[in-house]
């Protein structure tokens, strides 16, 4: 869909492109439950062609000037960079092996070491599976693709977030400039390059807005805490909680509306440039659907699970207390006990991916326009990226994103 | 009708709409792509060379081989997807041979990973058996030492544990050194282990990798007899002469791997993970019991004392009620009744030799009494397992 403002007085035409985002929150939910219950006979096996057919998802329901996107990866590349991926950790392994026969200072540095490097490598594989995502990413026939080093990523992120850490926060905005212009600066699409023109500045006002909110706000409540008797200092606490709770929720989803509006807006790919507005009240409603259907969900299981006890208690009851019978209710209760784990753990991650991360991309999407986009027909293709261990960190870690 | 498509040609990022026709009068029939508006002829797809793609269920989109990789075709509406499939009869068998394709790589993976996991429960212990054999002993003394300081940090007993009896040449602590040597006797075992009788209210008896042993005096309140006593500590050395604490490491390590592998979460941090770990775990851990178990009855038939009183002092502390016998699956200790049954079933096949009680009278009135007066370093209650695995005497 194109609309073409073209005024009265001749100016230089100016051309908006829509993007559309057609998928169901239902679609999604299906592919998921379908996915999560096929990877309990692969044991976890499953997990890359679920998240193969997810991103299918995301992908062909989003539409770009009426193209839809095409993600050409597959679920086999998938396995095999986790394959490589093992590779890393097979000597960290060794390494904490090696570890536990030390004691005192050794093992605390060495933990501590191990730990770095872990936080190190969760930005390198971020990259990579940025990387492996473009590059499997088509649109009008050509490629996105990501370049830049990932290890030069990972440098960045890593001291840019040991400098946060130290200032209390404080730094974020600056860590979030650099790193915003060093993923797009180095983001291609066919052999054009993207360019970020935001900075620091920003998202700097929302974030200070939203950090002096709950600075102040954890401020009111150690005050408080401090002044309390000793008798009213567990309510006042709680009292605390239950606020500061709500109040950090609400300032993460005006902080991220704000970074989603403006950072996004800030890119731009030669004289094509994206523009993307999400309300914060809007990101707010996504996670309340998301509270309201988790509530629900558990309340459901809760229900069945205790159904299931009753009926089985019951015939137990009726029963004899033969070693037999006891070693069979045991089992039982094992495989009660652990599919009621996992259903919920599943409930918990499921409804989080349909609600949260989905709503997120709907957000986005439906709320993005890109004028000039016809700038872009002369984009010419690269060469294809055949390789195959670009996202396996990545999975590895457990960082990857949609 | 005219078969209309959107067209990209995987050089420039532009699509057009285009009108197609097909060139039947060649060997190799070919698809000719027109401008949808000037019919002027863009390119020419061999139809037996042209694939689909996964593609939004409202289109089907093909690309063809020989092209650019992102050369598409795209057709939109039920109409003109109906009609492209019976131009491209390859197309379902193109399909039908990726899906069995996938299918396969699934299976297979599976399958090999199944036999990875059914190789790990039944050849861990066999492989842990035989790494333990080659890592030396030095280590596992290292790895005692370092379990030791956890242990201590844990419970809190910065002091060390209160040893009841300072005195090595005390009644009681000579006595146990010389069944404690006697035990040894013909293990080959490189360690020279050492049990201490420590001050503490929880009725718990250990082993530490390396060959430190401790029998709290809480349990000791509990045993009611030299024979008790003597299987405790056989248990216990048991688990010295095998170096369960360093099949436990080993074992442990090879499992976080192998659930790490499954969950898709190396770092093991997930709470998954750990469940999934620990329900592994705790079956070598169990096994580990049968076999100091079957050490001491062995033992105790060697040495001449009631191999079944072990199980006696277990069903004195710990009965099993019906939790834990639904639970006996995850935990690392087998029922109080198997045990004993086991224990029985090596008295009943063997026959034991004649031999001198263990303790004497007076040198068991001696161990009873180590730990009358003494007041204990600063000890907390010892009921969270550390976090290197020890192995620990009753079941709880």
């Amino acid at each position: 869909m194109t609309i073409t403002t073209e005024g009265p007085w001749s100016l230089p035409r100016i051309s908006c492109a829509l993007v559309q985002f057609s998928g169901k929150r239902g679609e999604l939910f299906g592919r998921l439950l379908r996915g999560y219950l096929l990877m309990i006979p692969t044991l976890g096996l499953y997990r890359f062609w679920l998240t193969t057919t997810k991103r299918r998802f995301y992908w062909q329901n989003t539409m770009i000037g009426g193209d839809r996107l095409e993600y050409t990866g597959s679920a086999i590349q998938l396995l095999v960079g986790f394959l490589f991926a093992l590779g890393v950790f097979l000597p960290i392994y060794l390494v904490f092996f090696y570890l536990s026969f030390q004691s005192g200072t050794v093992t605390t540095i060495g933990y501590g070491a191990a730990a770095l490097l872990l936080w190190f490598l969760s930005g390198y594989a971020i990259y990579r599976g940025r990387d492996f995502r473009l590059s499997r990413t088509l649109w009008r026939g050509v490629r996105f693709d990501q370049k830049g080093s990932a290890v030069g990523y990972a440098v960045r992120r890593f001291f840019w977030s040991l400098l946060v850490l130290a200032t209390a926060g404080l730094a974020f905005p600056f860590m979030a400039g650099n790193l915003w212009r060093y993923r797009y600066d180095n983001t291609w699409f066919g052999d054009r390059r993207f360019s970020f023109t935001g900075s620091w500045k920003t998202v700097a006002w929302p974030f200070y807005r939203a950090w002096l909110v709950l600075a102040v706000c954890v401020g009111i409540a150690v005050l408080a805490f401090g002044a309390a008797s000793a008798g009213t200092q567990g309510a006042v606490a709680t009292l605390s909680v239950l606020i500061l709770i709500p109040v950090g929720l609400l300032c993460f989803l005006y902080y991220r509306s704000r970074e989603t509006t403006r950072m996004f807006s800030a890119v731009r790919l030669g004289e094509a440039a994206l523009s993307v507005e999400v309300k914060a009240r809007s990101l707010l409603g996504q996670y309340l659907l998301y509270g309201v259907c988790l509530l629900g969900a558990l309340i459901v299981l809760g229900i069945v699970g205790l159904v299931i006890a009753q009926a089985f208690d019951a015939n137990l009851q009726g029963g004899d207390f033969s070693p037999a019978t006891i070693a069979r209710a045991g089992w039982i209760g094992v495989v009660l006990g652990a599919g009621g784990y996992l259903a919920t753990l599943s409930a918990f991650t499921l409804l989080g991916e349909v609600f949260i991360d989905c709503g997120f991309w709907m957000l986005v999407a439906r709320n993005a326009v890109i004028t000039n986009l016809e700038s872009l027909a002369d984009v010419r293709a690269t060469a294809e990226d055949k390789s195959l261990a670009g996202e396996g960190l990545a999975d590895a870690l457990n960082v990857g994103s949609f | 009708m005219a078969l209309l498509a959107r067209y990209s040609d995987g050089a420039v990022a532009a699509s057009r709409d285009v009108v197609l026709a097909i060139d039947e009068s060649l060997a190799r029939p070919e698809l000719i792509i027109a401008d949808q508006l000037s019919y002027d002829e863009i390119d020419r797809w061999p139809l037996d060379r042209v694939f689909s793609v996964p593609s939004h269920r409202s289109e089907l989109r093909v690309g063809v081989e020989g092209r650019p990789a992102g050369a598409r075709l795209v057709f939109t509406g039920a109409e003109a997807m109906t009609v492209a499939h019976s131009i491209f009869p390859e197309l379902p068998r193109h399909r039908r041979r990726e899906a069995g394709r996938q299918l396969r790589i699934l299976g297979f993976s599976t399958l090999a990973l199944a036999s990875v996991v059914v190789a790990y429960v039944v050849g861990v212990p066999l492989i842990a058996n035989r790494v333990t054999a080659v890592v030396p002993a030095e280590w596992e003394a290292r790895l005692g030492d370092a379990a030791q300081g956890q242990i201590m940090q844990i419970i809190g007993a910065e002091g060390g544990f209160a040893v009841c009896d300072t005195d090595p040449q005390s009644l009681a602590n000579r006595a146990i050194a010389r069944f404690t040597a006697e035990v040894m006797e013909g293990t080959n075992s490189p360690f020279e282990p050492q049990i201490r009788v420590v001050k503490s209210d929880v009725p718990n008896a250990f082993a530490l990798p390396g060959g430190s042993a401790f029998y709290f005096s809480a349990l000791l309140e509990k045993t009611e007899s030299a024979d008790e006593f003597a299987g405790v500590m056989a248990h216990e050395l048991g688990h010295v002469v095998h170096r369960h604490g360093m099949e436990g490491l080993i074992a442990s390590s090879a499992t976080g791997l192998l659930v790490g592998f499954v969950l898709g979460d190396m770092t093991n941090i997930s709470v998954a993970a750990a469940i999934g770990a620990t329900l592994i775990d705790s079956r070598f851990s169990r096994e580990a019991e049968r076999e100091a178990d079957r050490f001491a009855a062995e033992t105790a038939l060697r040495l001449g004392f009631d191999p079944a009183a072990l199980a006696t002092l277990l069903e004195r502390i710990a009965g099993d009620d019906r939790m834990s016998q639904s639970l006996a699956f995850l935990s690392t200790h087998p029922l109080t009744a198997e045990r004993r049954a086991a224990l029985e079933q090596v008295a009943r096949e063997t026959a034991a030799t004649p031999h001198d009680p263990v303790f004497s009278a007076a040198e068991w009135q001696a161990i009873r009494s180590m730990c009358n007066g003494v007041v204990p370093n600063r000890m907390q209650q010892l009921d969270e397992t550390p976090s290197v695995r020890v192995q620990r005497m009753p079941s709880n």
